[in-house]
């Protein structure tokens, strides 16, 4: 299942030979570390075309196995929202993990996405942890149920929205169940 | 066709868990057939909270997620705001943080063991083992000044310096947990009945380990050599050249189970401990923040945009925060934080599958499920209100167990 280590500009053009255009913009990231020996290690961030999300994945799958940080996303109230996944490549060489962060918009009239639960099982919790606090659709994903959410959560709120699918006017009530601020308490 | 399946709901508030949490689970005489955990009875929105507060509020925020690790989260909060912000830690902060840090691992690893022989029926262990735990929480609280939450750390250093006095009592405590250590390994992997309990109970393969993106002790007994001091070191850890502590590289052999567990987890206290020794002995001069000014801070925040991740391997697995501050306020504009037992929960559905009721309580606290405990000190009053001391609760203590053994016509 694990693949031969590489380093990030080695990855970096697997990928780019892989997909191509769809690659929108990269940056190889490097931060130095440690006071007595310096040394440093390397993170790719990348922009892609949404369409090309679910390639995206699978070729990174087919360099290695790899464990995936998290799943997040930026709504900034406008028309998209801006999705974050956060893989790593090579966990368990020293100095050698591979970071790799894939952004891009997805659009607030199609917030479906293809799921990745059939690649990495271990994923369902982060897919149902951005399906309720984002609203984003997961076409594959067999367990819908809300994870942190409660199971009686309104319909069409969304905590991390920062538009009219927004908590904003359900924050001063917390201290209130969900019956209660529905029937207008 | 009568009934065959029953159903037992566990939690959310059971006296076999610590924290809220609900696992429901269809039995089959004593075989387990169909588990279901439901999660978010603690949910307090804390990162919707940290987008709306500065940096300096969230980092504080970020210490109250965990009860037990509570500095793995600040830990990973500073390092990717540091990364982020292009601010780097004076060497004397490199040096300090990891010893805060170490000594949590170790408080945290001892808290686990207790509370495992515990779930065995093991009372008596529990009760040793937390006993051995109080020194590092004392040495925390000479260091810090509390022994949970410490405040210490800050973006682009520490708070509180490490002055030459405390070097004795840390070294003090080193030694005495080498020899206690030592004692648990002989105690817990030595013994036969806590090896029958444990050997194949909650057994993760290599395979499944990755597949269910476990992180930290879980993977490591699984045989995956994964720790972030390692794979992206960072502070002093870069200097140390820290190495996953795995099973095999012990016996031989990762099998992935409740023994290897606590295994990996009895090593791992060795290993901080060499940690903390390092960095006492190699200690470097200087100034502890990079900018002390929390003001001149804040606004240096407020006017930098950048993005980053964050990770630090807390004593149950990597803790990783996603961070961005967009330049327009001085705090997170987004701010995503993964927790190990986010992920190491995963393992409960295909480790309960097909085991049997009385391995719940293992398999739910093998992976060591984030506890709190902040309680300090339980103090008990007499009817006057008068606080009772430790003298007299003792005596009392004896008098009962006599009474007792009076009544129930006991002889020595």
């Amino acid at each position: 299942m694990r693949g031969e280590q590489l380093t990030a500009e080695q990855v970096l053009e697997k990928l780019q030979e892989a997909l191509g255009e769809v690659i929108i913009s990269h940056e190889i990231r490097e931060y130095t570390m440690g006071v007595r020996k310096k040394k440093s290690y390397k993170e790719i961030w990348m922009e892609i075309d949404k369409d090309a999300f679910r390639k995206t994945v699978e070729e990174i799958f087919k360099l290695d196995y790899p464990h995936l940080h998290f799943i997040t996303g930026e709504d900034k109230g406008g028309d998209t929202i801006k999705m974050i996944y956060g893989f790593a490549l090579y966990h368990g060489f020293p100095w050698g993990q591979v970071s790799i962060v894939l952004k891009f918009d997805l659009p607030k009239s199609n917030l479906v996405l293809p799921t990745i639960t059939d690649l990495m099982p271990g994923a369902e919790t982060n897919e149902r942890e951005i399906r309720e606090m984002l609203g984003v659709e997961f076409e594959g994903l067999k367990n819908k149920r809300h994870l942190f959410l409660p199971d009686d959560w309104p319909e069409g709120k969304y905590p991390w929205r920062r538009d009219e699918y927004g908590v904003e006017d359900m924050v001063k009530h917390t201290h209130k169940s969900v019956n209660e601020i529905r029937r207008g308490e | 066709m009568g009934k065959t399946q029953y159903y037992i709901p566990v939690g959310p508030i059971h006296p076999a868990l610590k924290e809220p949490i609900r696992v429901e689970v269809e039995v089959e005489g004593e075989k387990i057939v169909k588990v279901d955990v439901k999660r978010g009875f603690a949910h307090r929105g804390i990162e919707y909270m940290g987008m709306k507060r500065n940096a300096i509020q969230s980092l504080y925020l970020a210490e109250r997620i965990c009860g037990i690790c509570s500095i793995s989260h600040p830990y990973a909060f500073v390092l990717g705001s540091e990364k982020a912000l292009g601010i780097e830690a004076p060497p004397r902060a490199q040096y300090i943080r990891p010893i805060i840090a170490e000594l949590e691992r170790i408080h945290s690893h001892i808290l686990w063991l207790g509370v495992i022989a515990h779930e065995m029926g093991f009372d008596s262990l529990l009760f040793w083992t937390w006993k051995g735990r109080e020194k590092v929480l004392d040495l925390l609280e000479l260091l810090t000044g509390n022994r949970i939450n410490y405040s210490v750390f800050m973006i682009g250093g520490v708070r509180r310096d490490i002055k030459e006095s405390q070097i004795k009592a840390i070294k003090d405590t080193i030694d005495f947990y080498r020899t206690f250590t030592e004692e648990m390994k002989n105690v817990f992997l030595s013994d036969p009945i806590y090896k029958a309990r444990s050997r194949g109970v909650a057994q993760l393969s290599k395979e499944m380990a990755l597949k269910l993106n476990v992180c930290g002790p879980v993977a490591r007994a699984a045989g995956l050599r994964m720790d972030i001091r390692q794979d992206n070191p960072y502070d002093a850890y870069a200097d140390i050249g820290v190495k996953a502590i795995v099973p095999q590289d012990i016996v031989g052999e990762a099998k992935g189970d409740a023994y290897d567990i606590t295994l990996v987890r009895l090593y791992e206290i060795e290993q901080s401990l060499d940690i903390i020794e390092f960095c006492v002995e190699n200690m470097p001069e200087g100034k502890i923040m990079a900018i002390p000014n929390y003001v001149v801070l804040l606004s240096r925040i407020k006017k930098k945009a950048g993005e980053s991740i964050g990770m630090h391997e807390a004593p149950r697995g990597e803790v990783v925060h996603y961070l961005k501050y967009d330049g327009t306020r001085d705090g997170p504009a987004v701010w995503k934080v993964v927790a190990p037992s986010y992920n190491n929960i995963n393992t409960w559905g295909s480790l309960l599958l097909g085991a049997e009721v009385a391995d719940i309580p293992i398999v739910v606290a093998y992976i060591d499920p984030c506890l709190c405990c902040n309680d300090r000190i339980a103090v008990v009053k007499n009817r006057d209100g008068r606080v009772i001391d430790y003298s007299l609760i003792h005596k009392k203590a004896i008098e009962k167990t006599m009474r007792v053994k009076r009544e129930l016509g006991v002889r020595e």
